[in-house]
């Protein structure tokens, strides 16, 4: 672009004349450098305001407006104008509502939003988005079962391609052996039939789907809009490519079942799995010939550290026991919980259970003895109970995600690509419980060692229909630095974020659904998998135009690498959470740029600075934090700087602002995408330039992380650790920096920490660099 | 009261229970209890009883036919119906526990010993029955010597005391027992509650 000309359009709507005095503010940012126009309208947002910016554009007066009125977070669409840049600067919400009217700190504090806001302005051009990178626009779902091939039938009737993978020779997965499904619609009352087959039979009359069964991924190389994905299919090799990926794996018996030994499973007779009793229902409640009458269903509680037992166990529990008395309402049927939890609407399917006569009892089972017969410390009646003369006992199992082991093999960071060494027919684990013997559990050994000769040797060659894959494998084998994996949470669930984004994963353009996502019912896996689906389209589409896919949807920025001094580090490399940047040949660092999700964490870690988004730099906010007025050291006026995330922080700060809460007047905020691009650089400007403290605040890091970008708080928690070097070399008291973990709730916390941290530096006093 | 009150064979023999909801009143209600002991909670005299009426429920489901017809829960009752109201699933407690203070006293169950308060409710009927009214004096004469002469005589000379002085304080009135007008229609009355009660 041509040389800036920034048109400064002043808002003195929503209560902003009121508090700063407009044309003392007028007179002072009118003179800053390239700024050519400077107006004021009683509402920018309506249509005469936006008319007299959209008139200076066209006349070429400006061509980048620095609109002072409201948060950048409202308006955004309504202030977007052909061929200019617009910036925000928040003179509502930070000042106009928060802040004494009228006041001189009023005042000063507008006039440095407004002054940072056109040091952005200098320093932003409209994004333009990276080549095309799309070369499919088909989905690939792995997984027949009732979430595969419910996100195969969704995507397909949307218009998309749709290649359905499945490792055995079967489609329909665990739900072709359920008798009969719980109702998902009102009364949710009386149980339903199983349609599994007609939804086979829909995705196989489906043009748009291929259905590939005893087939598995061997590997996936690329990225969203360009995933590469080799398909090993009955031992011949597929290979073709996709927009976007479902995994939809399901789950399987845990692995190790020792749990369930007390309640005589494996050790007694008539002793069963409620999988397996699924068979007897479907049989007429009749084993071997015999009609079961007196039946005890248990659902194990967790405090027995089952991990994998959840909710899903007692819903069918009260399912298969409302079954059986519908066969013969004379049975007699127990169930023993310790808490039965009747998710969502299955508290009608419970009270249709009690109506039929279904006895639920609060009952630990001690032992089981042969019979069978259960000793049970009953808690309701508050004695020891033996049940007896019981015709079965059914023990309600747990759903094991047929996830990915992170710890085989290990990911090596910012080591090579350590993709040839996973072979996906090894079985795997989750949470290092090992259950296999003899070759498995070799092949798991030398895969381990990182010996691929002798895991391959191990490994059963080919697909073979009688013996079909070993559960779990490295799911799709993810050909990407950070190791072949999904990244798992908790007992092995595919990570996402159940309430904000349930579908998303930590590599972009890949969505899990269904129950290796967490536990869930044939119903419910039916519906997160539209969901799922949906997600991939959408992604699918964003890439085509060159877009951010998530939690930035839309966004056409991306990194900038300046290769001529750049060092070969491999920071950004390392560091980048979503494996989007890769070393090329001679070692420079490489985009994939639909991988990307425009985070800006390695134009946080890049030292020499030269990754840089057109819209988002490091020099932009270099700029931005000299253009804070430093007053006189007399005044006595403290100056802190808060490096504000996006995503959480900086709404909760227009939240507080909107209830009128009073944000301190010694701050100037400057919002970032992420913590994860706050560059320790800018930490020691602020400093150097005179503020006296300066606060990070972002989000949640941890195990139970609430980063938007998964890694960024964390890291930058990790780079903070390390600023307290600086400080002592410049003499400065380590308190004058500080990080702060709060979410987009936290409007009324904000303010007493702003406060408390104000306090604290007005204690330690001002810096000395002031004035310099 | 028709069919036979089945023996359980077994803890958790439903047979009992299911006896139970044929033939008690308001027992059809009862499989829908969760246990939630909302009802228990709420009992202003809980503590007066062995097992209160949710524990009760969950004996009946147990099977434990003599514990459950054998236990003061049934005659501590005062129905102040504040379980009833209370219930979330709405399960006619009082209605329940007084069904099942019925068969207890049909089935022999009433010991006299463990179950005061049949006897009381007893006397507490006689006078009403007869006078349409309760005498303070007859109740508590005919409820003391209900356990025998010895006994008798035994409370009421240990009441005594109290008895005087709420004649000097004019609690308690001296001469022939209150009356209703029109007593045959009380009989009329109680005559077709009985008819009723013999009709099931």
């Amino acid at each position: 672009m041509a040389d800036n000309k920034i048109g400064i359009y002043l808002c003195e709507g929503c209560g902003i004349a009121e508090a700063i005095g407009m044309d003392e503010l007028e007179q002072t940012v009118s003179n800053e450098f390239q700024v050519t126009t400077c107006k004021r309208h009683a509402a920018l947002c309506s249509d005469e305001g936006r008319a007299v910016i959209e008139k200076d554009i066209k006349d070429g007066e400006a061509n980048k407006a620095v609109i002072a009125a409201c948060s950048h977070r409202v308006m955004a669409g309504r202030f977007q104008f052909d061929g200019a840049v617009t910036v925000r600067a928040n003179l509502r919400e930070q000042i106009a509502w928060t802040q004494t009217p009228q006041d001189e700190d009023t005042n000063m504090f507008a006039a440095d939003n407004v002054r940072m806001g056109i040091a952005q302005a200098r320093n932003s051009e409209n994004p333009e988005g990276h080549e095309n990178v799309v070369k499919s626009e088909k989905l690939l779902v792995v997984g027949g079962g009732v979430a595969g091939l419910t996100a195969a039938l969704q995507a397909a009737r949307a218009g998309t391609e749709v290649t359905l993978v499945e490792k055995t020779d079967q489609l329909g997965g665990w739900t072709r052996k359920w008798s009969r499904l719980i109702p998902s619609r009102p009364p949710y009352r009386g149980l339903i039939d199983n349609n599994i087959e007609e939804i086979i039979k829909a995705v196989e009359d489906e043009g748009r789907i291929t259905v590939l069964t005893n087939a598995i991924v061997a590997k996936t190389e690329g990225m969203p809009g360009d995933f590469e994905v080799t398909i090993d299919h009955g031992g011949s090799e597929v290979k073709d490519a996709f927009g976007a990926i479902v995994v939809a794996t399901g789950w399987r018996m845990p692995d190790d079942m020792s749990p369930y030994e007390k309640y005589g499973l494996g050790k007694v007779d008539g002793v069963m799995t409620g999988v397996d009793f699924e068979e007897v229902l479907a049989n007429g409640v009749e084993k071997d010939g015999k009609k079961l009458e007196t039946i005890a269903i248990i659902i194990p509680c967790e405090s027995e550290q089952m991990p994998y037992t959840s909710g899903v166990a007692d819903r069918i529990a009260i399912k298969q026991a409302i079954q059986v008395m519908d066969a013969n309402p004379s049975a007699m049927v127990y169930v023993l919980h310790d808490n039965l939890r009747a998710h969502g609407q299955a508290e009608e399917l419970y009270r249709e259970a009690q109506d039929k006569g279904v006895v639920f009892m609060k009952a630990m089972v001690k032992s089981a003895e042969a019979g069978p017969a259960l000793t049970t410390d009953d808690l309701l009646l508050g004695q020891e109970v033996k049940l007896s003369g019981l015709d079965a006992v059914v023990v309600m199992t747990g759903m094991m995600p047929n996830s990915t082991n992170p710890d085989l093999p290990k990911a090596e960071k910012g080591n090579e690509f350590l993709c040839d060494d996973v072979n996906p027919r090894v079985p795997i684990t989750v949470n290092g419980e090992d259950n296999g013997d003899g070759d498995e559990a070799k092949a798991k050994a030398a895969a381990a060692s990182g010996d691929d000769d002798e895991a391959a040797s191990v490994a059963p060659a080919d697909c073979d229909p009688d013996n079909p894959p070993l559960p779990g494998g490295a799911l799709i084998n993810l050909q990407y630095r950070q190791g072949p994996h999904i990244p798992i949470l908790y007992n092995g669930f595919i990570d996402s974020h159940y309430i904000c984004f349930p579908y998303e994963t930590r590599r972009t353009g890949i969505y899990v659904c269904g129950a290796v996502r967490k536990p869930m019912t044939a119903y419910e896996a039916g519906n997160d998998a539209t969901g799922a689906a949906l997600k991939g389209i959408q992604a699918i589409n964003l890439v085509k135009e060159s877009r951010a896919t998530h939690p930035r949807a839309g966004d056409l920025s991306y990194p900038h690498f300046g290769l001529d001094i750049c060092t070969k580090c491999r920071r950004c490399t390392v560091e980048c959470p979503f494996g989007a940047i890769d070393e090329n040949e001679e070692g420079y660092p490489q985009l994939n740029p639909s991988r990307c999700r425009r985070c800006g964490t390695c134009m946080g870690a890049c030292p020499v600075r030269t990754i840089s988004f057109k819209n988002y730099s490091p020099n932009m906010v270099t700029e931005m934090i000299e253009a804070v007025e430093q007053p006189d050291p007399f005044d006595e006026k403290p100056r802190i700087l808060v490096f504000a995330c996006e995503n959480d922080a900086y709404p909760a700060l227009d939240m507080a602002g909107i209830n009128r809460a009073e944000i301190n007047k010694t701050m100037r905020f400057i919002p970032v995408r992420c913590l994860g691009s706050v560059t320790l650089v800018w930490v020691s400007n602020a400093l150097e330039k005179g503020f006296d403290g300066v606060m990070l605040m972002g989000c949640k890091s941890g195990d139970d992380y609430q980063c938007h970008f998964v890694k960024g708080s964390a890291i930058a928690q990790e780079r903070i650790g390390k600023v307290s070097e600086t400080l002592k070399n410049l003499m400065l008291e380590e308190e004058r920096v500080a990080i702060e973990e709060v979410s987009i709730a936290d409007s009324r916390r904000i303010v007493e920490l702003l406060n408390k941290f104000g306090d604290q530096i007005e204690e330690i006093g001002l810096n000395p660099f002031k004035g310099f | 009261m028709t069919a036979a009150i089945p023996e359980s064979s077994r803890t958790y023999d439903l047979s009992f229970a299911r006896w139970v909801r044929e033939n008690v009143k308001g027992g059809d209600k009862m499989n829908l209890c969760m246990q939630c002991g909302v009802c228990a909670g709420s009992c202003p005299i809980g503590g007066e009883m062995d097992n209160g009426p949710r524990k009760t429920f969950m004996m009946v489901r147990a099977g434990m036919k003599d514990e459950v017809l054998s236990s003061t829960t049934l005659w501590n009752c005062t129905s102040c119906y504040r379980c009833y109201v209370r219930c979330p699933r709405g399960i006619p407690v009082t209605s329940i526990i007084q069904g099942l203070a019925a068969v207890a006293a049909k089935e022999g169950y009433a010991d006299k010993e463990k179950v005061a308060n049949y006897y009381f409710s007893r006397a507490f009927w006689w006078s009403a029955r007869t006078f349409g009214k309760t005498d303070e004096r007859l109740v508590t004469m005919k409820y003391f010597f209900s356990f025998g002469l010895a006994e008798g005589i035994k409370r009421s000379l240990a009441n005594l005391k109290i008895a005087l002085g709420m004649i000097k304080a004019g609690r308690m009135h001296v001469g022939m027992p209150h009356t209703i007008r029109n007593k045959s229609q009380l009989k009329a009355i109680v005559a077709k509650a009985a008819e009723l009660e013999q009709k099931g």
